[in-house]
């Protein structure tokens, strides 16, 4: 899958440079000539990375950057701004932004940014990924099924389960079996990462 | 007891007398001149011991009498009697320093081993001893005003260049005590810096033409690494016959008074160094801010042509496109340069009289054809308007700012035609010319109208916000004001106002 590289620019002969100079580097990149128009577009979490000019009329970098975090955009941010302003860069920094790059822009640079970039993206989106297959899992199981195993994965055994659940010892194995064949579980501690994935926290 | 007179006092001498009494007597001989002149007569015409022995009578009294009264003195010798001068008359005597004294007098003949004197005897009147009580009062008061605005006072005898002063001089200027200086000595104790400055003013008070009185500033050094002290004398000169004679002066210590304003002066200074600093912080943030988009655009252009370049196959298109952005942008940073500086170019800012109705035509002339589109203007002018005082170069480029911003509002509005109507008012009252610019556009918002003159503030993609700013202080340094009508009911309305030149 090629990544795609988001540019949110108002100004267009650097958004118009930018978006040749990284297309050469084999990249799929989007244009924008704000943070309104980038976020109407972006629907779908995709692979790879927004590149968002600092000082932009009406909405600034910095806003769109915790708009992006109230909508839960994973991709992530490198920022480029006119001049350095560190309390800013720090800001955007901790807030989880790749780098904090100064105008005008060497290839190299963008680059070295833009790389590490995409593998964050990647390992968000698997991870999200991971994420999302867990909760497909547990929504697989039923009611009860549910039950045992928040008892099971917190260290009760099948005679404990059974008694509180008021079920005989034998059905506790029994949905027990079943949970392991359905969430593809290889013994308890990989159970109990699904549950966790999965939004099932005991 | 009893007193014989005839013997006990026999030896008791005329000159013992002449001395013991309170009035003031002169003994005068044939010729008129002074023989013999008591202590009173000296302190009252004000000589010392032996200056009047030797002068001529007529030497005492005022210009105009003194031939007459060598007449006068003939006759009297020549039928010597015991009486008054001049009964009824209003007599008057002449002092050392130039003062009339009214007086009465008495002349009583001596015979002196056998050559006639005459001995004089003088009363103040009654209304010149009230006078002097009046003047000792009128001093006694001066004297306690001097002593509480720590004021010092000299007092030049410009005939014999000596100079006499108080206390508080003598602490001034450290002068030695109740001696006096010569002239010279009083001038060596003021600052070298200063002394041509008192030469200045002391050359041109002691001329009968000058109105006598004087003031100056001046510095004086008196003991070793003391720091200088300020001072500011002020006074009167006198004249006698045409001839200055006499300089008074009052010395006022000014010294903390200088050193404050020196402090002040300095902080002003500073202060202005500071806002300069600011102006030209912000001036050059957003020159930077200007110049660095096109920069950054120009740089990854440049290395998208340099890759296209490395590749076997060239992309010609991708190529072609990335040198033209490198040119254009390259040109759209001049352009900001030059427009920058053309609002911080000083040029010329001589203001002169100038025809305001030639300066409007230009200015809607030159603002048609310079391409911020067309617009439809009209101008109502006064007739037989006189000359303002202004810099035509200037005035006009603040008419043009405004006439822009107009036309680049309406057409950013979707207004089909821009229309500016410019008018002409003259206020007899405040001597001025007032000149209102109303366009069709939407106006301004109430914020944009609060900000509008501040440095840097643009509602414009491009331009760096300081057209109007800088129109402002064009204005207002020909002595006239810009300003935003916010009650104007269509578009924008900007009022400036100048000065009628003077004929």
């Amino acid at each position: 899958m090629t990544p795609t590289i988001f540019i949110i620019d108002d100004e267009p002969a650097v958004r118009d440079a930018l978006t040749m100079m990284i297309e050469q580097e084999g990249f799929q990149v989007k244009a924008f000539d704000g943070g309104e128009a980038f976020l109407a577009d972006y629907q779908q979490e995709e692979l790879g990375c927004a590149i968002i000019d600092v000082r932009m009329p009406s909405m600034s970098g910095l806003s769109l950057q915790k708009e992006m975090i109230n909508r839960h955009i994973l991709l992530p941010i490198i920022f480029l701004t006119g001049h350095g302003d560190i309390p800013m860069s720090v800001s955007a920094i901790k807030s989880g932004a790749i780098d904090f790059l100064t105008k005008p822009v060497t290839r190299e640079k963008l680059l070295a940014s833009i790389r590490p970039a995409v593998i964050e993206s990647e390992k968000k989106l698997s991870q999200a990924a991971c994420v999302e297959e867990a909760k497909s899992l547990v929504d697989s199981l039923t009611e009860r099924e549910r039950e045992v195993m928040l008892l099971a994965i917190n260290g009760f055994p099948n005679k404990e389960i059974a008694r509180r659940l008021q079920i005989s010892h034998r059905t506790v194995e029994i949905h027990k079996s079943k949970i392991m064949h359905k969430t593809g579980a290889i013994n308890l501690l990989d159970l109990a990462s699904i549950a966790r994935e999965g939004g099932c926290e005991s | 007891m009893r007193i014989n007179l005839d013997d006990s006092f026999e030896s008791l001498s005329f000159f013992a007398l002449f001395n013991a009494v309170a009035d003031a007597m002169l003994l005068v001989n044939k010729e008129g001149q002074v023989v013999l002149a008591n202590h009173p007569a000296q302190a009252m015409f004000g000589y010392s011991a032996d200056a009047m022995v030797g002068i001529s009578v007529e030497m005492l009294m005022p210009e105009s009498y003194r031939q007459h009264h060598a007449h006068l003195r003939k006759h009297f010798f020549s039928n010597p009697e015991k009486r008054s001068m001049g009964r009824g008359k209003n007599l008057v005597v002449l002092t050392q320093h130039g003062q009339e004294l009214p007086v009465d007098i008495g002349l009583s003949p001596i015979l002196y081993e056998d050559m006639p004197y005459v001995l004089v005897t003088f009363h103040l009147t009654e209304k010149q001893i009230l006078a002097e009580a009046s003047l000792k009062a009128s001093e006694e008061r001066l004297r306690l005003a001097k002593l509480s605005a720590g004021l010092g006072v000299f007092d030049i005898d410009l005939r014999h260049n000596s100079v006499t002063y108080d206390s508080h001089i003598q602490d001034f200027f450290d002068f030695p005590h109740d001696n006096g200086v010569t002239y010279n000595q009083f001038v060596e104790a003021i600052d070298a810096t200063d002394q041509a400055d008192w030469h200045a003013v002391f050359t041109r008070a002691i001329k009968i033409e000058s109105d006598s009185v004087y003031q100056v500033e001046f510095r004086i050094s008196n003991a070793d690494n003391q720091p200088k002290r300020w001072l500011h004398a002020a006074g009167k000169v006198f004249f006698n016959e045409h001839v200055a004679v006499r300089m008074l002066g009052v010395v006022k210590d000014i010294t903390e008074h200088i050193l404050l304003q020196q402090e002040l002066s300095k902080q002003q200074i500073e202060l202005e160094a500071l806002a300069k600093t600011q102006i030209a912080i912000q001036t050059a943030s957003a020159i930077a801010h200007e110049i660095n988009q096109p920069l950054a655009a120009i740089s990854a252009y440049s290395e998208v042509a340099l890759y296209a370049l490395k590749a076997e196959n060239i992309d010609m298109n991708r190529l072609n496109r990335s040198l033209l952005g490198c040119v254009t942008q390259a040109q759209r940073a001049g352009k900001s340069l030059h427009e920058l500086m053309e609002f911080f170019q000083k040029g010329d800012i001589e203001a002169s009289p100038i025809d305001l109705h030639g300066v409007l035509r230009e200015a809607v002339n030159i603002t048609q054809y310079s391409g911020y589109g067309g617009f439809q203007s009209s101008l109502h002018l006064e007739p037989n308007l006189p000359p303002v005082l202004a810099n035509r170069t200037q005035l006009q480029k603040v008419i043009v700012n405004i006439l822009r911003n107009g036309i680049e509002a309406a057409h950013l509005a979707g207004i089909p035609v821009a229309k500016i109507q410019v008018l002409l008012r003259t206020h007899a009252q405040s001597n001025m010319a007032e000149v209102i610019i109303q366009d069709n556009g939407p106006g301004l918002t109430p914020d944009v109208q609060r900000r509008i003159f501040e440095p840097f503030f643009t509602t414009k993609s491009q331009g760096i916000g300081m057209g109007l700013t800088v129109s402002r202080s064009l204005i207002e340094a020909c002595g006239g004001q810009l300003w935003f009508d916010a009650n104007s009911s269509v578009g924008a309305s900007f009022h400036l106002t100048l000065p009628f030149a003077k004929n």
